[in-house]
């Protein structure tokens, strides 16, 4: 048992939703500092802050996988990210299919170079533009799009999406009571899938008796016996988790990368002159800005204390990776972009059995975007007359990032 | 017990009981990761000497066939034995010799400027564009000089050297005692400053930008270009100091003269000259050219002018990888 004095950590009932969304990083910073395990009252959870405690609650035996109350009324029963066991199972091997690296190299080259090529010939002898939702987002939703056969849902639809979802995904403000603070916050989600579900049920309709190669086709058939399918009803969290975390990541990792680099004009430099150093900018604008800053949670299945503090079985732990890229028992001046820092695994991807299904397939995404952002306007700048906006708490990124060239 | 991991060159200490990625990471080395935990596949590399042990490596994201191909996962491989990994598409190379050759000509051909023509016993086999390196009698030192020729000029390898004053290799060699029929000492062909492979090159244009001797691969690599695709563009900036440092004009006319879509174009940095360009050659590049998209562009150099070319094919919108620039320290900078 452990007696350590218990820190005052009083400070916590005055930080807000939207304190965190705005930025997060003072915040995380002295719960890092003063207790790297907390109960953290506006989010009715407790969280885990530094990178070994995040680690150590991710890998560790005595947790499982669970969603978030907000995530959880958003998605639905069974979200890959909130099951363990057999169903788990039985989700990671409906997706990981059409992610294996094998795999994704066959194709990767094929499906998202001509993305980039299409939405750079729209804007780049404009000499100026917003690449958040001209370039990173559109080529980041279309390329997804493409694999999962949602071929016939536009990309401003992808996008709007994933936004919604991202809203009602992170609406975790919690009551004392542990009810949610703002449950109209769930609205724009709910209006969302009922549009997804107009929509893909259809495809899903054709896809049982036409089976292609789509991954959700796959997902609907891959492993069950002749002439039976999944139940839509229970691949559909699954679906969510895809249309909006997947959906939306690899273009907050771009934009944050590229806000990253302009930040280090040399290291642009260098990052468009030398296209080897492309997924090693990526890598670091990854630890910079965490794009899946503070989304998911595992749950204690005994009672253990973490970090100095006992906790009882069943217990949810939020998990702050983007925090804890910013530890600074690991990375020196962690807010500094540096693409020559040491090269220090990050958590933005995750860890344990949880760890993220599509970390191959997105930085190839993100790389070949990149590389054609910078073969068609190598003489990129941030246009300083705008400035960056960063938002998000659960997930984080530039809300724009207005660019000029010479043309 | 440690072994050795050699990437790309530099090697690293690895304990049996670390990962290559590990060892790799701590020394400084940056290699694509992102799981560390065997599952996402990004730090798959090509073991091409030595042996792993794929520990957990799992079968779903490296298969049989690929450890069968001497693939591994950086992140989970242990080593046990010494271990080379490979880099980025090892290209085929033309073998390095050591050549003895012989002094053929040795002319002065503009301002503290002199081709230097060397007979070869056999054939060197290069690309043009590439470089050779010569022992200076006496004194061990090396100095790189790039090669003037087409790959089918074989025999007779021409270089082009400018006199620095009091340097070991130009005042006290090649511009003093060195005479028709002496023996030269070299090393080549070397550097990776040359023309794609053929197949590879589709004829686009081309931009060739050099500073005082520093043109001396271009004239290669122009001829080389204009020999494989006759009409294709190709624009030769010279930028020199004054029109005493110009040589070789007439060579150029002739190249004009049988392609209409060849430019050679002087440009005068200090001492401007009826009838020339003055400037840097890159700024008059800028001038030239609205658009690069689609371009090659060739840069050999001082440093500073090589710098300013690269800022200006960018600002002109040629694609960062059709850039080439020669790397190495031109000789003129060391004497
Ligand atoms: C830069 C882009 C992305 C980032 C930063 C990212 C990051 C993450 C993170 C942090 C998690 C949670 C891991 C944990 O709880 O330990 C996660 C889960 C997941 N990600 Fe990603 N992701 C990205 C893109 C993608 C893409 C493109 C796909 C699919 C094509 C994908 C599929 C998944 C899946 C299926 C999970 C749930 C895994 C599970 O709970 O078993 N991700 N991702
Ligand atoms: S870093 Fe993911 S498999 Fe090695």
């Amino acid at each position: 048992m452990t007696t350590t004095e218990k820190p005052d950590l009083s400070w916590l009932d005055d930080v807000t939703m939207s304190e965190l969304e705005r930025n997060p990083y003072r915040t995380y910073e002295r719960l890092r500092a003063e207790a790297p395990l907390a109960f953290v009252p506006v989010l009715g959870s407790y969280v885990a802050s530094t990178a070994e405690v995040c680690r150590e609650v991710a890998t560790s035996p005595d947790f499982e996988g669970v969603i978030t109350p907000a995530g959880g009324r958003t998605f639905g029963h069974p979200a890959i990210i909130g099951v363990n066991g057999d169903i788990h199972a039985d989700l990671r091997s409906m997706v990981e299919p059409a992610l294996q690296p094998v795999e994704v190299d066959r194709w990767i080259d094929d499906l998202v170079r001509p993305i980039a090529r299409r939405y750079l010939e729209q804007f780049e002898n404009d000499g100026q533009a917003e690449l958040v939702s001209q370039f990173c987002e559109p080529v980041s939703v279309r390329a997804l799009g493409d694999l999962l056969g949602l071929q016939s849902v536009d990309s401003d639809k992808l996008r709007e999406w994933f936004a919604k979802l991202n809203r009602s995904f992170t609406n975790a403000a919690m009551t004392e009571d542990g009810e949610f603070a703002n449950p109209e916050g769930f609205r724009e989600g709910d209006e969302a899938k009922a549009e997804i579900r107009a929509i893909v049920d259809p495809l899903i309709d054709r896809w049982i008796v036409e089976p292609d190669d789509s991954a959700i086709s796959h997902w609907l058939h891959d492993g069950m016996p002749p002439g039976q399918t999944r139940d839509r009803e229970y691949i559909y969290p699954t679906i969510y988790v895809y249309l909006l975390g997947a959906m939306q990541e690899p273009g907050h990792g771009m934009a944050s990368t590229l806000v990253g680099l302009f930040s280090r004009p040399e290291q642009l430099e260098q990052v468009v002159d030398d296209p080897v150093l492309i997924p090693r900018a990526i890598s670091e604008g990854m630890r910079w800005t965490s794009p899946i800053w503070s989304a998911t949670a595992r749950i204690s299945t005994k009672p253990v204390t973490v970090a100095g503090v006992d906790i009882p079985a069943g217990t949810p732990v939020m998990l702050s990776y983007g925090s804890a890229n910013h530890d600074t028992g690991v990375y020196e001046a962690p807010s500094t972009y540096d693409l020559h820092r040491p090269p220090l695994p990050h958590l933005a991807f995750g860890a344990g059995s949880h760890a993220c299904a599509g970390i191959y397939f997105a930085n190839h995404v993100m790389r070949i975007a990149m590389e054609e952002l910078f073969e068609a306007i190598p003489n990129l700048e941030r246009d300083t007359r705008e400035g960056v906006d960063f938002w998000g708490w659960g997930f984080r990124g530039p809300t724009s990032l207005h660019v000029t060239w010479e043309v | 017990m440690g072994f050795a991991v050699t990437v790309g060159g530099r090697r690293v200490e690895c304990d049996a009981d670390q990962s290559l990625l590990d060892a790799c990471l701590r020394a400084g080395l940056w290699m694509p990761n992102s799981c560390n935990q065997g599952t996402c596949g990004t730090c798959k590399l090509q073991v091409v000497g030595g042996e792993v042990d794929h520990r957990d490596s799992p079968f779903d994201t490296l298969t049989a066939e690929e450890r069968a191909a001497g693939m591994a996962l950086a992140c989970q491989a242990r080593p046990v034995s010494d271990v080379e990994v490979g880099g980025a598409g090892d290209r085929a190379t033309h073998p390095l010799r050591d050549l003895t050759a012989t002094v053929l000509e040795v002319a002065d051909i503009a301002r503290d400027t002199r081709r230097v023509l060397l007979g070869l016993p056999e054939p060197l086999a290069f690309s043009a564009g590439q470089y050779v390196e010569l022992v200076v009698p006496g004194s061990g030192a090396r100095r790189q000089y790039s090669l003037a020729n087409t790959a089918d000029e074989d025999k007779v390898l021409e270089l082009h050297v400018r006199r620095v004053p009091g340097g070991v290799a130009t005042d006290g060699w090649l511009f003093g005692g060195l005479a028709v029929g002496d023996e030269v000492e070299a090393t080549g062909p070397l550097g990776d400053f040359h023309l794609p492979p053929e197949s590879d090159d589709d004829g686009g244009p081309m931009v060739l930008v050099g500073g005082g001797t520093g043109l001396a691969p271009l004239v290669g690599i122009a001829r080389t270009a204009l020999a494989r695709h006759p009409s294709r563009e190709v624009l030769l900036y010279h930028g020199v100091r004054g029109a005493a440092d110009l040589y070789d004009l007439d060579r150029f006319a002739e190249l004009a003269e049988e392609h209409a879509g060849f430019r050679f174009v002087p440009v005068l940095s200090e001492e401007p000259a009826a009838g020339r360009r003055s400037g840097f050659p890159t700024d008059a590049f800028v001038e030239d050219v609205p658009s690069a998209r689609g371009w090659s562009g060739w840069l050999s150099g001082p440093p500073a002018m090589v710098e300013a070319g690269v800022k200006a094919f960018k600002r002109r919108r040629m694609a960062p990888r059709h850039i080439h620039r020669e790397k190495f320290t031109p000789a003129d900078a060391l004497g």
